[in-house]
């Protein structure tokens, strides 16, 4: 986890995104964007832009590297239990929603690009 | 808009038919003041700002102010001598004189020069620009110019040349207990502030009703759309690294005239490291104020405000921090 924080993969903006979608905590203040070029149905690229805490950069950065190359619906099926192994473990409650935070909004992203596609 | 300038929109103003406008021009010795203090003496008595720290000379000054306004005459210059006991009461270290021009200005008339004038300086101020007020000190209109346009001025004419910068920006980075501090001081210094906050519960109007500007985002995003300049000073106050190392990221390579963090020495350290880490220099590192304010002691909200505007005026002035 830590070494998707120190070192994250795909984090800055993404240049001509065709989908994209924003997601806060309000009360943490973790704040998201995730930007997808969807060719064909499926992922070409994705990245993030966050001012995050660690546990969401890190679940950022393991999400938009697993999702290249993937297939809209593909993509769309990852859940909070992939997510968590990922992570190497569900972290202590309290902290939950800063990893599931990504994962929503890269959700919203997903169903951005459908409604693009359509 | 800077409090020393005349607008017809200022509602301190509006009741004034004519007003006199004293301006310090000129001083030997070292004034207390600088010159182009200002003071507006109106014709009901109203008096605001002053052209020294008070005394003799306002005195001498609001009297010849008030005969201007219920005359004639559009100016007048006045030298006023000053003996070794009025020096040491305005501060000037031994006897000299003082120039203070008055000028007569009707503050609802949009087409009085001096009006004309300052409203042109104050809507360059508004756009981030400095701006130069010339006044012919004796003949000739009032009128603005920018930082580098010659004033309109013939060869020999005296003038007096009136520089008004913008503001400093203070841009506060977490919207807590002692951002709401800060809001309220930096009033003070005439500071335009900036609350910047991911948080929109915390980032309000109620909480901060001296705020210039609440902003709601992604504070490294926010920042990144300030026009970075030596008067801008950006305080990290979140006390959050979430927030902290983003908004260095984006600023620690821009020209802003002051950044500081809060937190202490270790802390200071760790976020330092891991930027170095990230392959910023250790004198782009160094420009971090962290721990953040001069050393006062104390611990409560308004303390650590005021020490870290302490700190920011110190910079701004070359003194070390």
């Amino acid at each position: 986890m830590l070494e998707h924080f120190r070192r994250p993969r795909n984090r800055g903006a993404l240049d001509s995104p065709n989908a994209e979608a924003e997601g806060a905590n309000p009360l943490c203040g973790d704040r998201l964007r995730v930007q997808l070029r969807v060719e064909r149905g499926a992922v070409a690229e994705a990245r993030f832009t966050a001012d995050a805490c660690a546990i969401c950069v890190a679940s950022a950065s393991v999400l938009t590297e697993q999702i290249r190359g993937m297939s809209v619906c593909g993509a769309a099926e990852i859940g909070a239990d992939w997510l968590y192994r990922a992570l190497d473990g569900e972290p202590p409650s309290a902290r939950r929603k800063c990893a599931l935070l990504p994962l929503e909004t890269l959700g919203r992203a997903l169903a951005d690009a459908r409604k693009a596609e359509q | 808009m800077p409090t020393n300038l005349i607008h017809p929109d200022d509602a301190a103003l509006s009741a004034e038919p004519v007003v006199a406008l004293a301006t310090l021009v000129g001083a030997t010795g070292s004034t207390s003041k600088k010159l182009g203090a200002k003071m507006i003496v109106g014709a009901s008595g109203r008096l605001i700002g002053g052209v020294t720290i008070g005394g003799c000379v306002d005195a001498q000054v609001i009297e010849a102010a008030d005969a201007l306004v219920a005359g004639t005459a559009d100016r007048r210059l006045l030298s006023i001598s000053l003996d070794d006991d009025e020096a040491w009461e305005i501060g000037l270290t031994c006897g000299g004189t003082v120039d203070v021009l008055l000028q007569r200005v009707r503050p609802n008339d949009a087409s009085d020069p001096v009006v004309a004038a300052h409203r042109r300086a104050a809507e360059m101020v508004e756009r981030g620009e400095s701006a130069v007020i010339v006044t012919p000190l004796d003949a000739g209109e009032m009128h603005t110019v920018g930082e580098d346009e010659a004033p309109d001025a013939a060869a020999g004419e005296r003038v007096f040349l009136d520089r008004i910068a913008p503001p400093m920006t203070l841009v506060i980075v977490g919207a807590g207990h002692i951002a709401m501090s800060l809001t309220t001081l930096a009033r003070e210094l005439d500071m335009h502030t900036v609350i910047v906050d991911g948080r929109g519960r915390y980032a309000t109007r109620e909480r901060f009703p001296f705020a210039d500007e609440i902003r709601v985002g992604m504070p490294s995003e926010i920042v990144a759309t300030i026009r970075p300049t030596a008067r801008v000073a950006v305080v990290l106050v979140a006390h959050d690294y979430k927030y902290d190392l983003p908004v260095l990221r984006a600023l620690l390579r821009s020209p802003v005239g002051y950044l500081g963090m809060l937190g202490s020495k270790k802390r200071g350290a760790a976020v330092r490291d891991m930027l170095r880490g990230e392959g910023y220099t250790d004198d782009e590192l160094a420009r971090v104020h962290s721990p953040i304010g001069l050393d006062l002691g104390g611990r409560a909200p308004a303390e650590v405000a005021l020490s870290i505007l302490a700190e920011i005026v110190a910079v701004r002035y070359g003194k070390r921090a």
